[in-house]
């Protein structure tokens, strides 16, 4: 009786939450104070995959539905991106029979990583996707040890984890576990010899603390690594981009599945291979995860086109609190050729908390900014000062400081013509969005 | 004046950009005309504390400093004798645990700690985050930062701050933070503690300056970018905590 009114309840409160646009948090919420172990009672599908990681989680979840979908099964998943528990119950209740049965082949859930052993308290995934782990959101997470231990408890013994061979701290969840299949890109077009970024947290072997040598690198701390000491190493990958060509936006899958990149970044593509290796474990073929894959165009807005005055702009969102994020886009607008100018805004550090950290800025490789097709930098928003700062220990020299981001915009649509990317955050971006016109 | 700083692992202890604590002692000493050398000390190497003119180790996750004691306890003798010596040291972040008698992980286990002082911590599994708002007997402005710490440090009677008014203090909410005796200054204060705090900067370099029996040139060099910054931060957390 109790589940019966759990569903009931939460279907009710998300018709009428989809009514007043509310979030889809709070009717799972009613439903675990109902029935707190719902998620015990109800009848899930055959294939639960669950996706969690530091980066890249929505585009990879977004990524395996698409596949799926095209593959034929019925997938449900939190689009709204409601990944704590409360937002997983509503998507699972919503899509339930009154009976308890949820109405689907395949249940994908983004999971939030520091809640993900809550979350699947009552139930466990049948596949497990890791898709790296590092500094991140550090207000809220701590360190990346810390979400770690946090993740540990949420992998039951059953669950088959599909893990990112290239990072030396998640590729350790695969200790003492024999159903792990791993994803990596070989060496390739954008290896490099050694680890790359500011601060080095792939020197040292998370398990342990010898140093770590590396055979090459693809961004940061992320490649092959190897310990100097207790044998952890990247172990080869079951699923692998063996070539990249950043330049035609073509990446080669296990030496044989050619794929298209919408958004050239080293980010996509590991994005492109974790979902790959999900769906080929669902039993998707190559083909179709290629076909799917190549011409799919990411949703979640992360990259968004626009005009401004006589500038062509592309928005490239990067998670404040989140080195790598940046690194990545700073590193894509290095890599692009045409002269530009870059807006960088940091207002609302979170739009989900108040605070005035900004010690994730000295975490940021700026330096690659330092490129002659850079033309000048503006700093913008409440913390310009920090950011200021902190260019101030750079080789750059063309950067101004403009605190007010409308001042910052108007003067940028009033002078020049080259390229625009403006690098901020979801909490930042439409600030500069509702001044800009965008593009399809 | 050549100036030797410190940097003890500076890859290992290194979370939320604690090395900027370096860059920004050794930019300031070298806007008043010092030769700064920067020596990184890492596990396994070695190092003459009889030679620094200033030490440093930043944050790093609790693993890491466990990992940290391991080679630093070596030093303890040197480094005790430098402190006695009133040699100018910053431990920030989980770094400030390795200086007392021992620390407690969340598991039951522990560990020596340098003994430098005779503070204890313990390890605990919630995580005790947010900004802080305190102020110090150093100088009047008020001390600005971020806690991001698991750990509570009981047995201090000399704190860095002595007061919050906004955050967590070494054993209670607004209570005292952090360890101070002679020119030993240590925080469980995250980052960047001396580009957020441009008179903490001031302090560490007038603390190295009378060492060596000299003051801090009339004619300081004034950061504007991080004074202004400073500015807005001291401002929102002052309001943030007059809000409370």
């Amino acid at each position: 009786m109790r589940t019966f009114l759990a569903i009931a309840v939460c279907k009710l409160g998300r018709f009428a939450g989809r009514l007043i646009g509310k979030g889809s948090s709070l009717p799972g919420k009613f439903a675990l104070k109902i029935c707190p172990d719902i998620l015990r009672r109800v009848k899930l599908p055959e294939h639960i995959i669950a996706v969690t990681g530091s980066n890249g989680k929505t585009s990879t979840v977004e990524m395996i539905a698409a596949i799926l979908r095209a593959d034929g099964r019925n997938v449900v998943y939190n689009e709204e991106g409601s990944n704590q528990i409360e937002g997983v119950v509503t998507l699972v209740l919503t899509h339930a029979t009154l009976g308890g049965r949820v109405k689907a082949d395949v249940l994908l859930i983004e999971s939030d990583e520091r809640y993900a052993a809550h979350t699947f308290r009552f139930f466990h995934p049948t596949e497990f996707v890791i898709t790296n782990l590092y500094r991140d959101q550090l207000t809220r997470n701590g360190h990346p040890e810390w979400v770690y231990d946090s993740i540990l408890p949420a992998l039951h013994p059953e669950t088959e984890l599909i893990l990112n061979a290239d990072d030396p701290l998640s590729s350790c969840f695969a200790r003492g576990r024999e159903r792990v299949k791993w994803f990596g890109l070989e060496k390739c077009s954008v290896s490099s010899e050694a680890p790359t970024g500011v601060y080095h947290d792939g020197a040292y072997c998370p398990v342990c603390r010898a140093p770590m040598e590396y055979d090459y690198v693809h961004y940061n701390h992320i490649g092959a690594y190897r310990c100097t000491k207790c044998g952890h190493k990247r172990p080869a990958p079951d699923y692998a981009v063996t070539a990249v060509d950043l330049e035609n936006a073509a990446v080669t899958i296990d030496g044989e599945t050619g794929i298209t990149l919408a958004f050239r970044s080293i980010y996509n593509i590991y994005n492109i291979l974790a979902a790959y290796a999900a769906c080929r474990e669902c039993g998707v073929s190559g083909e179709t995860a290629a076909a799917v894959l190549s011409s799919y165009l990411l949703k979640n807005g992360r990259m968004q086109t626009f005009r401004l005055g006589a500038r062509h702009g592309t928005l490239l969102t990067s998670k404040h609190e989140n080195s790598i994020a940046y690194d990545t886009n700073l590193r894509y607008i290095a890599a692009s050729k045409k002269d530009c100018v870059v807006l960088v805004i940091v207002d609302a550090v979170s739009r989900k908390y108040f605070t005035s950290e900004t010690s994730w800025l000295w975490d940021i490789d700026f330096d690659q900014l330092n490129v002659p097709h850079v033309k000048r930098v503006v700093l913008a928003g409440r913390y310009c000062c920090d950011l200021a700062e902190r260019f101030s220990y750079t080789e750059l020299e063309n950067w101004s400081v403009e605190p007010d981001i409308p001042a910052a915009a108007a003067a940028l649509k009033s002078s020049g013509d080259e390229e625009l990317f403006v690098v901020t955050c979801f909490s930042d971006r439409d600030k500069i969005l509702s001044r800009v016109e965008k593009e399809a | 004046m050549d100036v030797r700083i410190i940097h003890f692992y500076p890859d290992l202890m290194d979370l939320y950009g604690s090395r900027a604590n370096v860059l920004a002692l050794k930019r300031y000493l070298e806007r008043l005309d010092c030769d700064v050398t920067v020596e990184a000390v890492v596990p396994g190497g070695g190092t003459d504390i009889a030679r620094g003119d200033f030490f440093f180790m930043g944050a790093g996750t609790e693993r890491a400093a466990q990992a940290a004691m391991a080679d630093f306890a070596r030093y303890g003798d040197a480094l005790k004798a430098a402190a006695q010596d009133c040699a100018p040291m910053l431990f920030a972040g989980t770094a400030m645990d390795l200086l007392g008698r021992t620390v407690r992980e969340a598991d039951g286990s522990s560990y020596e700690g340098l003994g430098l002082a005779s503070f204890t911590v313990e390890h605990g599994k919630r995580r005790i985050v947010g900004d802080v708002y305190g102020h110090t007997d150093l100088y009047p402005e008020a001390v600005v930062g971020f806690l991001n710490k698991c750990g509570v440090a009981a047995g201090i009677e000399t704190p860095l701050l002595t007061g919050l008014d906004l955050g967590f203090g070494n054993e209670k909410e607004g209570g005292p933070e952090g360890f101070h005796w002679k020119n030993v200054f240590a925080s469980h204060l995250t980052g960047p503690l001396l580009v957020k705090n441009p008179k903490l900067l001031e302090t560490a370099a007038a603390a190295l300056y009378a060492r060596r029996g000299k003051p801090l040139p009339v004619d300081r060099p004034v950061d504007r970018w991080a004074e202004q910054a400073y500015a807005v931060t001291e401002e929102q957390l002052r309001l943030r905590a007059q809000a409370k």
